[in-house]
Order: C-alpha cells, then sequence, then structure tokens
C-alpha cells in the first residue's frame, strides 16, 4: 500500500501530498512535501488537532503523532521496506506551545542497523529555528 | 474534560476514577487505523491517548483550574493493540511538587491485566500555590 505509493512520489523531485492511503494519516490531515531534496512532513491546521482552546493551542499528542509519522517516513523513503517497522519508542521534548497553524516535521536517522533504527525529529511551524517539539524514535525493523 | 477539541475527536471517554487512578477509553474507531481494514489503530493515537489522559491526571491534583504544560512524554509500545478493540489508560499520580507533576500511565488493550504500552510525563503548572 505505502510502497507504490511512495515509488510513484520518489519519481519527482518536488511534491506536496495527501497521505490519504492511511484512515488516520487522512483524519490527522498529514502531508509529505520534498523540496531541495529534503523530505517534510505536514500536520495541515484544522480545529480537531486543538489541545487547548484557550489560548489555542495544538495538542500536543497530534504534535508527537506528527513526528512519529516523519520517522515511518522517512524510513520508508531511505529503503524500500516490505514491512512497516515497529515503534519501540519515543521520547517528546515540548519546546514551545503549538499555534493553531500548519505544522512541519523532518526526521533524520542517527543509526539504521539491519535490526533498529534510532531516528531524531524536530517539528516547527512558521520558523525552522524555533521548533516547537523534538522527538528520539526508536524503530524495531521487520523483516 | 473532552470538551479538548483533540480528545473528541478521538472519541476518548472517562470510565472511571478510582482515587486518584483515572481510566480513560479510546474506543475502536476504523478512522484511526493506519492500515485500512487492519483493525489496528495508529500509534499515533495512542500517544495522543496517553498525553491527554496523563495531562487529566494532572488537571485531577487540582481542585481549581490550572494551566498546565507537558515538558516531556515517553512512550514504551510493548505489542500491538487487539485489532477492533478499544484501548484503555490507566493512570497514576507518581508526585506533585512546586512546579511539576510526575504522572504514568499504563495502556492496556483486550487484557485488562497486561499493558500493550506505557507512558510516563513531567508537566508543569501555573501559579504557586499548593495542590490540593
Amino acid at each position: 500500500m505505502i510502497l507504490p505509493f511512495l515509488s510513484k512520489l520518489k519519481e519527482k523531485q518536488t511534491f506536496d501530498e495527501s497521505l490519504d492511503i492511511s484512515p488516520y494519516a487522512r483524519m490527522m490531515g498529514f502531508r509529505l512535501m520534498r523540496q531541495d531534496d529534503k523530505l517534510t512532513t505536514v500536520m495541515k491546521f484544522h480545529s480537531d488537532l486543538i489541545g487547548s482552546p484557550f489560548p489555542q493551542a495544538l495538542h500536543g499528542g497530534s504534535v508527537a503523532s506528527l513526528m512519529e509519522m516523519a520517522a515511518l517516513m522517512q524510513l520508508f523513503w531511505d529503503r524500500d521496506l516490505v514491512h512497516i517497522p515497529k515503534a519501540i519508542d519515543i521520547t517528546i521534548d515540548y519546546l514551545r506551545s503549538g499555534k493553531p497553524e500548519d505544522t512541519f516535521a523532518k526526521a533524520r536517522v542517527f543509526r539504521r542497523g539491519r535490526r533498529f533504527a534510532t531516528l531524531h525529529v524536530e517539528a516547527w511551524q512558521s520558523n525552522p529555528d524555533k521548533p516547537i517539539a523534538s522527538a528520539m524514535l526508536h524503530f524495531q525493523m521487520v523483516e | 474534560m473532552f470538551l479538548i477539541p483533540h480528545a473528541r475527536r478521538l472519541g476518548l471517554r472517562l470510565l472511571e476514577k478510582q482515587g486518584d487512578n483515572l481510566m480513560i477509553e479510546m474506543p475502536y474507531n476504523a478512522e484511526l487505523e493506519i492500515i485500512p481494514g487492519s483493525g489496528i489503530v495508529a500509534n499515533g493515537a495512542i500517544t495522543a491517548l496517553l498525553d491527554t489522559a496523563l495531562g487529566a491526571a494532572v488537571f485531577d491534583q487540582f481542585e481549581e483550574y490550572r494551566r498546565i504544560v507537558t515538558l516531556d512524554l515517553r512512550v514504551d509500545y510493548f505489542e500491538k493493540p487487539e485489532p477492533f478493540s478499544s484501548v484503555v489508560v490507566k493512570t497514576r499520580c507518581l508526585k506533585v511538587t512546586d512546579h511539576m507533576v510526575f504522572v504514568q500511565g499504563d495502556v492496556y488493550s483486550k487484557d485488562s491485566t497486561d499493558p500493550i504500552a506505557h507512558g510516563v510525563a513531567v508537566f508543569s503548572y501555573a501559579e504557586m500555590e499548593k495542590a490540593s
């Protein structure tokens, strides 16, 4: 499901595609974007992502979820994986309150072994130099 | 508590409260699936459930409304939830200090004795008043 979707995208230098292939990703408003050879996962703002009405702020869980999706997408982007890697753990640091705007996340693979992968993800909004959250994740690769 | 738009979107509801422990459920819903038809809810949804439940456990420590901020959250995923099954978090407040509240939660799927995930979080809260 995800492989044909991504292999079609890998041929394009620039894209901004909705991750409609997954019900949960669709509900969250996740998109996958490639610009200047950088892969970014985007969470389009909509009111269902709000965690605090006054003052309006994104739900921490939705930001965490975006970062996890960004990590998974990066693993799939780098290799033609047959199976979805299993998340082992995620540690999220919340750095700034998430405004009611689009949020972006970029994952960096720290280490990828045959069995495990370690990734770091940053999430930001209008200013990439001011991340709103960062996360460390471990995945178990499934053969 | 579930006036929170994202919590409402996930369908969260408070099952019961035993002393300090809250039991909060996320009923199965096809929209929560990462892979359509798998019956397995996304890890991201479980993380959001934990974030909400642990925040609720923090609110529950105070008599009046406090503005709280999540400093960090760590989630260990032991195993996949049972397909087509709801997911329940049982929270525990570890400690309330002058500025922080330390909380944890066990996540259960079908078997209410064998957790599928575990979360631990630190929240800071506004004002210096003592917790109730």
